[in-house]
Order: C-alpha cells, then structure tokens, then sequence
C-alpha cells in the first residue's frame, strides 16, 4: 500500500464508525425492548455464533463446499467462454454469425438451468458445477470478446506493419494487449460464480454456505444465519479486493495503473 | 461477406444449433427425459400458452419482476440523487454502502423468510432491496460526478439547488441510471425466480423446478423457454427506453 | 500614444464608476500567493485583455471578478458595489467549450439555460434564442447536439449563453485558445462585434499577445509569482478593426515589440 492509499483509508475512516453505531443501536435497543423474533439475533449473539462456527470449523467445511463447486465450475465455463470469446473477437466475421444465437441464448437467468441441472445430475457438488459453468460462460464469452475488440488499432497497425504474420499478431500484440482486461473479467466472472453458487445453494442444493443459511433461517437459528451471512459479505469483499491486488501487482507497471 | 449474406449465416447457425439439438435426441443419444427434442418443446409450450395456464403463470412472474423493479428503480434513484447530491452523505454512507453490497441478493431471501415468513409482500420487498443496488450506486455516481466545470456555470448563472439536481444532475446522471436499471431488471427476474422457487408461489419460478422434481422435461424446457423470451424482451425494452432517455449519446457527429 | 482616434479615452481611471475594480487585492490559495497588490480600474464599456505567462494567475483575476474566489486581502468592486458572490450582470466565457456546454441539451437548450435561470417565461424563451442564435452565427442549428457541433460553433453558443444573461461585465478565459487559426480570427472580429452591440464591459484572458492588441482597449501584463500587475499598456489603434489592416499597422507593430520585450523580461 502507497502513502495515498493509507491517507484514503485514514480520511474515510469516521465513517466506517456508521455501520459500527447501527449495530451498536440495534444491540441496544433488542435488549432494552426484550423484542422475541425468530428472524432477529443480537449483534453480539451473531458474533459469538460466528466465533463458534470458526472455533468448531464448521464455516470452513462449508465454504470448502461451496469453493468447491466454483472450482469445478468456473475452469469449465470460463475457459469455453474464454475460447470463444477470444475467437469472436478476432474474426468479426464469426461474430456476426453467431450474434443471434447467443442474442437468443444468452438471456436465459443462470437460476433458470438450475431445475435443468438437478433433473440431468440430482443434487449435488456435478449439479451446482454445471450451472456455475453456464452462468460464468457467458460473462467471459462477452467480456472477452470486447477486450480483445478493445485493444488499440495502432498496435495492431504496428504489427502489420513490422509484417508480421497474422499468427504472430495474434500472439505477439492482440492477446498480450488483451490480457489485463481478460484478468478483469475473470474478476467478474468469480464474483459472479460465488454469487451463483450460493443462490443454488439457497434454491435447491443442500450444501455450502448457500444451504447453511437458509437451513439455519428455516430451524430458527437466526444467529448462525446472519453469522453466515457475515462470512459471506467477508469471503466476497477479500475475493474481490485480492484480485484487484493481483491485477495491479501483474499488470500495475507494463500496463499503466488501471486495475479498475 | 456482405451485410445481408452474415446476417443470413446467423440465423443459419442458429438453426443449425436447433438442427443438432433435434438430431441428438431423434436419434436417441440422449434419453428424451434429459432434453427432450426441440419439437416436442415448443409444441407443448405452444398447447401450454394457449390452452394451460402458462401464460399466466409467465405474467405473474413479469408482474412480480416489474413491482419490485419499479420500487428499487425509484428507490434507488431517489436516495441516490439525495447521496450523490450532498459531499456529506457521500463520506459518511459509502463505508456502509460497501459493506452491504458483497451480500448476493438472493441470500436475503432467508432472511426474509425468518422475518415475515411466507408473505407476498415479502418477496416483492426482496426483490426491490436486492435489486436496488444496480441502480443506487450509479445513480450516486452520476449525481456526484457533474464536471466542476458544469458547476460554475451554475453557480454564475445563480442556478439553484432544486433547479441544480433537475437540470445538471439528473441528466448527468441518467445514462448511468439507465444503464443501472437494465442490471437491475435482470437482478428482478433472478431473484423474482430464486423466490418462487423458494416460497413456491406460483409462478415460472416454482413451476420448472416442479418440472424438474417430476421428471416432465418438456414443461422444465418450456419454462426455460420462456423465462429467456423474458430476459430478453427486457433487453430490448430497456435498449429502446435509453435510447430515447438519452438522445445526446446517440448525437456524436 | 493616442494620437489616434479611439473609441474611449484610455485615461478610465478618470471615470467616477469604475465597471470593474482591483484595490490592493491578494489571494493565498492552499497556502500560497496566487496574486498580491492588484490595484487597476476598467472604465464602463472598455475592453481591456490580460496577458501574462502561466501562473501569473490570469484566470484567478477572473474569478475574482466573478465571486467565485474571494480574495484574502483588499477589494474587488463591480460598477461601485463590492464582489461578494456571482451575479447575473457578469457573464464568464470558458476556455474548454467542450466542458461548460450541457451535453445533454442542444445547441437552443443552452442557452435558454441563461434564461430560465433568469426567469424568462417559457413562451418569451423560443424568439429569443432565436435571435441570440442568429447573433452568433448559427441560425439552423438550434437543435443540434454539442457533439454536434465543431469546436467553433460549440465556442458560439457558449458566447450566446452569456449574451442571453445581458451582461454588464464579459469576462472571457481564454476563449480562442483551443481553436485553430482561420476559426479563431473570425470569432475575433465577430467578439469585437458583438461586444460594441452590447456595450459591455470586457476583461479578456489570453496568452497571445497579438490577439490582445488586436482586441483590446488597453492590455493589462502580468508577471508570475506572485501574479501582480507589471505593465498597462493603451492601444490607439482605430476601430473598426481589419485582421490585415490593423495587424500590418505600425502602431501595431510597435505594441508588440513593447509587449513582446516586457514578456520576455519578466519570463
């Protein structure tokens, strides 16, 4: 972290004393009105039960599940969606042609292919790794496809240029221009997985974060549930900022700083 | 390849998908019970919208999607004007803002459910939250970011603050509202279908996965069908109102 | 140095009312001095330019003058009464068009802008972004976008605007700055125009020293750091202006070896 960094997360940081306070206020006030739900926890109980689960290590045998089935899920539709998209975006003739097709298939709701998947593999890590694998497809397909579309005309000039075969300007300027914005989408892509992964969990599948919460919410546990929930807003945040890190760190000094 | 002949390729590719699809399961390499062929689908969708109650059970996942879309809109829009408008708000609520949008919308349907149970009303309120923040943050986004340029000129001509929000800001603001509101009707219809399938209220939601649960591939497909005619009639929806919200991205000479 | 016919006498200070005065004027700005000891008038109706190299803080002046910036010490007067915020009378003229324009409203939309800011009735508005349109040269295309529009025509309904204000007080940053050379003449003589019509008063920020004797009443040169106040000059040059004319005139010729010297002494 630069000098900058730290000063923005010193100036921002009275503000983060707001969401403190809520929880504060909320503590205070369940207490002091003795109010009996089945759908609210103390915010001390939440933590206590979410020290618990890390105690007993039950949160990390679900996360595992639900790591799991995106690492199954995501090399699948990703790197099919990488391929192809990388293909489009190459040939504007194979991009016209499949323009309708994926016009037509694309809007289908990833939630939509999940009683499709359940019906083909049951329940299970095979079923919530098929439907990541749809989901992540067609965000990379896309995303791909507009950054190797993106890259800078001039480089390629440059290539044609210098007379390079078109093989070479391929994997000399086009994709090496491209990745950065690649990695972006592979950033997306996971954020979207994880998303994924745990809505099957909360639909159908009986495994993962995704389960452990509805579970907990449905036999009244409400502390386990916004424990879990806490977790999961935890596991999205450190994925997120880890790749925006990593993106900076691979691509920070030959690509200038626009890891966002 | 001319325009005419590449579009003419892709509804050719496209029916060659269809093609396939027909092929594989006529000729019994899949079991009809995993993908049943193209035909039989889209006959029974056909007899299921015109004699059964598909078409209704569609219209009252489109209603459910469009009440939740139109609260997170105006919600989102609304509190995003008033955050983005004041320096202030801004600095004490995006540390806030930034915690609670990680949380995947559809894991506020436990929630809700240990909440206030099984109500409708619930599931529409869902649906509005987990939908407003595609909208909330750009719309907080293009009400702050007016260029300070843009500024003095309103501040010259004695511009006031009401008058300022509604000519600089909101125009500043709209093709990221747009934009923001195309991503949350998408958001709408996934957690409008994650909640039927949940809470089993009618809907195509609850109807696939019924399908499934059964084992009638032909309805499981057919709602598939539909709810991506869903998703994409709001694309096209949704491109038409941006376009004419926003002339001036259209007008570069 | 007047030996020719001007339209003012260069002797403003003379003036009871002052359109625009400077009296010991500073303003520290982040812990530095942008400008110190400012002290000059601009009689009512002059059009007086500013040179100066970068960060002699021409464009502060302006600001002063509108009551965006305040100044730390002295006092900034417009037409006797003293500055303490914008005002309608004053009408500013960017330099980046592309930025002080609404993208979202047409060429028309802007500059009724100035008149629902105003509160001209809707119905008033149409004919008279009509004629300020026409004014500036751009009759038929009312309805075009900024994007539209070339760099010149965008400059011009950003003038519009501010003649739609009916100022007392133009003040224009470096308005030509960012056209190229054919364009920028023409708006030159079509400014000059335009401003006698109104009968304004102009303060006019540029770096092109030609560019302000061909303007210019008087021209007002700064040096930096601090800015302040190195040298007025009177131009005695005839009116109306000729771009070859005036510019091959030898009075012209001589202001510009005194300004060019100044310039480069104090660089």
């Amino acid at each position: 972290m630069s000098r900058r960094h730290i000063d923005i997360v010193l100036r921002a940081l009275p503000a983060w004393l707001v969401p403190l306070a809520f929880l504060g206020i909320i503590e205070l006030a369940m207490r002091a009105s003795s109010i009996e739900s089945d759908g609210l926890a103390l915010p001390s109980q939440t933590a206590a039960a979410l020290l618990g689960l890390i105690t007993d290590g039950e949160i990390f045998l679900r996360t595992a599940e639900t790591i799991g089935a995106i690492a199954v899920g995501v090399p699948i539709g990703g790197t099919l969606g990488l391929l192809l998209g990388v293909w489009l975006g190459l040939s504007p003739t194979a991009a016209r042609l499949a323009s309708l097709s994926i016009e037509l298939f694309r809007p289908i709701p990833p939630v939509a292919v999940i009683p499709l998947m359940m019906l083909i593999y049951g329940l299970g890590i095979r079923m919530e790794a098929a439907i990541i694998a749809f989901a992540c497809f067609w965000p990379m397909l896309l995303l791909t496809r507009d950054a190797v579309l993106g890259v800078e005309p001039r480089l390629i000039e440059v290539a044609r240029i210098l007379g390079l075969p078109r093989r070479k300007q391929i994997t000399k300027i086009a994709l090496p221009a491209a990745v950065p914005r690649i990695f972006t989408a592979l950033r997306l892509t996971l954020g979207i997985a994880l998303i994924v992964a745990v809505t099957t969990e909360i639909a159908a599948n009986p495994i993962g974060i995704g389960y452990a919460i509805i579970s907990a919410g449905l036999s009244l546990r409400p502390e386990v549930m916004y424990a879990f929930l806490v977790w999961l807003a935890i596991l999205g945040w450190l994925l997120n900022e880890s790749l925006i890190a990593m993106h900076r760190r691979l691509f920070g000094a030959a690509y200038g700083d626009a890891a966002t | 390849m001319s325009n005419w002949s590449l579009r003419a390729g892709s509804v050719l590719v496209t029916l060659s998908i269809l093609l396939l699809w027909q092929l594989v399961t006529t000729t019994g390499l899949v079991q009809p019970i995993f993908l049943p062929s193209p035909s039989s689908t889209f006959a029974n969708l056909l007899r299921g919208l015109t004699r059964g109650d598909l078409l209704a059970l569609t219209i009252s996942t489109m209603e459910r999607m469009i009440h939740g879309w139109t609260l997170a809109s105006l919600g989102g829009i609304l509190l995003g004007a008033l955050i983005g408008l004041s320096q202030r708000a801004r600095y004490w609520l995006t540390p806030t803002l930034e915690l609670l949008r990680p949380l995947p919308a559809s894991t506020l349907l436990p929630v809700g459910i240990a909440l206030f149970g099984l109500h409708p009303n619930m599931l529409l309120g869902i649906i509005a939250f987990g939908a407003i923040w595609p909208v909330l943050l750009p719309t907080i986004h293009g009400f702050s970011a007016i260029d300070p340029r843009l500024r003095e000129v309103a501040k010259n001509l004695g511009i006031g603050p009401l008058a300022f929000a509604l000519k600089f800001g909101l125009p500043n603001a709209l093709p990221d509202v747009t934009a923001g509101m195309r991503l949350s009707l998408t958001a709408c219809l996934i957690i409008t279908v994650v909640g039927e399938m949940i809470t089993a209220q009618q809907g195509l939601g609850s109807t696939i996965i019924m399908a499934a649960r059964s084992f009638r591939s032909t309805d499981l497909y057919g709602g598939i069908v539909l709810l991506g005619a869903v998703g994409a009639a709001n694309n096209a929806l949704l491109g038409l109102v941006e376009r004419a919200l926003t002339p001036w991205r259209r007008a570069r000479a | 140095m007047n030996k020719t016919s001007s339209r003012l006498a260069p002797a403003a200070e003379a003036c009871a009312q002052p359109a625009i005065a400077f009296d010991g004027v500073r303003l520290d700005f982040g812990g530095k001095c942008v400008v110190d000891g400012l002290s000059f008038t601009v009689a009512p109706g002059e059009f007086a330019c500013v040179v100066g190299p970068s960060g002699c803080g021409k464009t502060t002046l302006l600001r002063l003058v509108t009551g965006l910036l305040s100044p730390t010490r002295g006092e900034v007067r417009r037409l006797g009464v003293t500055v303490d915020g914008p005002s309608r009378d004053v009408a500013i003229v960017f330099q980046d068009y592309g930025r002080a324009l609404l993208p979202w409203r047409t060429a028309a939309g802007n500059i009724a802008l100035a008149l629902e800011a105003m509160g001209v009735p809707r119905l008033a508005r149409a004919e008279r972004v009509a004629a300020l349109l026409d004014k500036v040269g751009l009759a038929g295309h009312g309805d075009k976008y900024p994007a539209q529009l070339s760099g010149g025509m965008q400059q011009r309904v950003q003038i519009a605007r501010c003649l739609a204000q009916g100022p007392r007080v133009l003040l224009m940053d470096e308005p030509f700055g960012a056209l190229d050379a054919l364009t920028r003449q023409a708006l030159q003589d079509e400014i000059a125009r335009l401003v006698r019509d109104s009968g304004a008063t102009v303060l006019f920020v540029t770096h092109d020293l030609d560019e302000a004797i061909y303007l210019g009443d008087r021209v007002f040169a700064l040096q930096a750091n601090p800015g302040r106040l190195a040298e007025v000059i009177d131009v005695g040059l005839p009116r109306p202006r000729d771009q070859l004319r005036t510019r091959e005139h030898p009075e012209f010729l001589r202001l510009r070896h005194v300004l060019f010297d100044h310039v480069q002494k104090t660089h």
